[in-house]
């Protein structure tokens, strides 16, 4: 999942930035599948239905469709060059070792370092969205947050609680079909997805 | 019964709104009576838990005295923008700036925004609570593009954008507080209750991390700075009573779920870490907003950068802990009803005028003289003009803040003071001069003036009498702040 992430900043082909999504959201649904077998619930399946099928089907469905009718190819860029790019990811990384997320680390069932690959994934999820300029990276950027956020609730021993699954899922679906509606109105209005080139509000 | 009704009521307008299909009479009679019944259902909820203390339906939904402070601000303010919204579209039609297509999509929107900022107050559960709060945000990005300009366009994606981020930062927040729960409880429903109930088995760390990341996530809901570079330009952008409910509303309901997770954080730590990161927010978007206040060009921007500054007092007020409490909860409801009133006049001015900068406005108390004074109170109310609710509380927070934080008071004084210049100088320059030729003298239809008329007259009655009830519900909310 972390790989996928950083995969995500180096990559231009915005195809390509859909399947690592999906490859992403396959770890999770497999996590969930993993869990089922030790605690099988009713709800943890239809939380488990509900990931495949919103983040495996739906989301590469929406954004597909969307580079298909606007016929984009490649995705709009970073605002950092590669080296600078995978040097704050380096960082970022690292931070998680700090001393001050420690404690963090100690929530972890299985090991306590699993822990903290979500959260240095919600941290290079992050950075995806500041760093990336086309409105494609900064979606499948906040959608990578949440499978990072998603990932330490099951590192950390949460996963018997499918309201976080079920609900986050439901929510993540109404937002990719706003965020493709939305898309599609910036790239009419601007005749691009380059969200940097979206300057009529600065004052 | 009243709860179960009040949730319904949004649901039930969105479905016969759906069935609407020619006349919009029929969407506004069904929005204004969806706004009545809210306002009578919270009315009897509010009632409840005055005598009852709670107010619960099934274990997914419970109303406390600071639920019920927030729901009766929501309600109000939802009623009386959902009457303002029938005015304001009516001469948006006549103008030919919308049709029925987008009268029914807005309205549609408007009852998914209520019924999920309803729903965010009511619920029992903080996993329920983010999940309306995240549909607040999803309701109101196409309100906020509604009139489909690039700007408009620009404002939503923003406000889509950084909300989502921020209501993902809350929700990490929020999962870290539900480590402090044994395997049994998890996989059980979780109410606010049994968070508190464990909140002594969270390690102090992890109760620090999970308190910033909520403060900043939900704080970026609030408008605190620096997380709040989307809320000029959303309530820039957005028609004019969606921005008095985005105002008036739905910060107090962000800032209520900031506070639910300060009560958990504070059963782990003493207060003063809690107090202190909300004393710092507050203080910055003080600052912030003071100075931006001071060179705004438009007075809707205007109207924005004064709800960072009073969510950044309220934040301050908060932090300040005791009398700033109960201040900072009285703060909300003057700051909710001065801002819609505000709000409100701004599309009134917009639609006479049509222009958005405050210098392009001249000769307002000539050409529109209701809603001009309507404006000038809400200002008066703003800035905290005696004898307006806003005065006192302002006097209170920083009388509550003087004896552990004199700077940190006498710094925000002195911002008080800049702000009254700031947006005086915006409002003398919009209220008097020499109008355009070209403006037509006069008020739009009934329905434009008799919101803004309700809010004055209850942001009045309020400042002069604080009904008692009112001071219960203050007083247990406190309470649980504390």
């Amino acid at each position: 999942m972390f790989i996928s992430v950083v995969l995500l900043h180096l990559i231009k082909r915005g195809s390509t930035a859909i399947v690592l999504y999906v490859f992403q959201s396959a770890l999770i649904a497999l996590l969930l599948i993993l869990s089922s077998f030790d605690h099988p619930t009713f709800l943890l399946g239809c939380a488990i239905v509900a990931t495949i099928a919103v983040k495996m089907i739906a989301a590469p469905y929406f954004f597909s469709s969307l580079l298909k009718k606007h016929n984009l190819k490649f995705l709009v860029g970073n605002y950092f060059n590669v080296p600078v790019t995978l040097l704050i990811i380096t960082a970022l990384a690292a931070l998680t070792r700090a001393h001050i997320f420690k404690d963090l680390a100690l929530l972890g069932v299985l090991h306590a370092d699993f822990l903290l690959i979500p959260f240095a994934t919600i941290l290079v999820s992050l950075f995806l969205i500041i760093n990336g300029r086309g409105a494609l990276s900064q979606m499948l950027g906040i959608l990578s947050l949440e499978n990072g956020i998603v990932s330490f609730a099951l590192f950390a021993g949460l996963e018997q609680n499918p309201g976080f699954q079920l609900g986050i899922t439901i929510n993540i679906f109404i937002w990719i079909m706003m965020v493709s509606v939305l898309a599609s109105l910036i790239f009419k209005h601007h005749g691009s997805l380059d969200v940097s080139a979206m300057k009529r509000l600065i004052e | 019964m009243a709860l179960a009704l009040l949730l319904s009521i949004p649901i039930i307008s969105i479905l016969l709104s759906l069935l609407v299909s020619r006349k919009t009479l029929y969407l506004e009679c069904i929005a204004v009576c969806a706004g009545f019944f809210e306002l009578a259902a919270t009315i009897v909820i509010i009632w409840q838990v005055i005598h009852n203390n709670h107010f619960s339906f099934t274990h997914l939904f419970s109303v406390d005295a600071l639920g019920a402070l927030v729901l009766g601000i929501t309600s109000v303010v939802g009623f009386f923008a959902l009457i303002y919204s029938v005015g304001y579209l009516r001469v948006e039609m006549e103008k030919g700036i919308v049709d029925f297509k987008k009268v029914k999509l807005y309205f549609l929107l408007v009852h998914t925004f209520l019924g999920a900022m309803i729903t965010a107050i009511v619920s029992a559960n903080p996993i329920g609570m983010w999940i309306a709060i995240e549909a607040t945000t999803l309701s109101t990005t196409f309100l906020v593009s509604f009139y489909n300009k690039s700007s408009a366009i620009e404002a939503a994606w923003k406000y889509l954008v950084i909300n989502s981020i921020g209501l993902l930062l809350g929700f990490f927040g929020m999962i870290l507080y539900f480590t402090s729960l044994p395997q049994e409880s998890i996989s059980g429903f979780v109410d606010w209750n049994v968070l508190i109930l464990h909140a002594p088995l969270l390690n102090p760390v992890i109760a620090k991390i999970a308190f910033i990341f909520v403060l900043i996530g939900f704080g970026t809901k609030v408008g605190l700075a620096p997380m709040h570079t989307w809320l000029p330009d959303a309530h820039g952008k957005a028609p004019a009573p969606v921005s008095a409910l985005l105002s008036g509303t739905l910060l107090n309901i962000a800032f209520l779920a900031i506070l639910r997770f300060k009560v958990i954080t504070d059963t782990v730590l003493d207060n003063w870490y809690t107090q202190n990161l909300l004393i710092f927010f507050g203080l910055l978007s003080i600052v912030i907003a003071v100075f931006i206040i001071f060179v705004q060009q438009k007075y809707k921007r205007l109207l924005a950068y004064s709800s960072i500054e009073h969510m950044g007092i309220i934040a301050l007020g908060f932090g300040f802990g005791g009398l700033g409490s109960f201040a900072a909860l009285l703060h909300m409801i003057y700051h909710s009803c001065a801002k819609s009133l505000m709000f409100f006049a701004s599309g009134n001015i917009f639609l006479k005028f049509g222009k958005s900068k405050t210098t392009s406005i001249k000769g307002m108390i000539h050409v529109m003289p209701i809603t001009t004074i309507f404006f000038f109170i809400g200002f008066l109310t703003l800035v905290g003009v005696p004898p307006f609710g806003i005065f006192m509380t302002e006097f209170m927070i920083l009388m509550s803040g003087i004896s552990n934080h004199l700077v940190i008071s006498l710094v925000v004084l002195i911002l008080l003071v800049l702000t009254f210049v700031g947006f005086l100088r915006h409002t003398v320059g919009m209220v008097f001069g020499k109008q355009d030729e070209s403006v037509q003298l006069g008020e739009f239809n009934w329905l434009t003036l008799m919101p803004l008329a309700g809010v004055s007259c209850i942001l009045i009655v309020l400042s002069l009498y604080l009904f008692p009830e009112l001071q219960i519900l203050a007083q247990r909310a406190v309470l649980y702040i504390n």
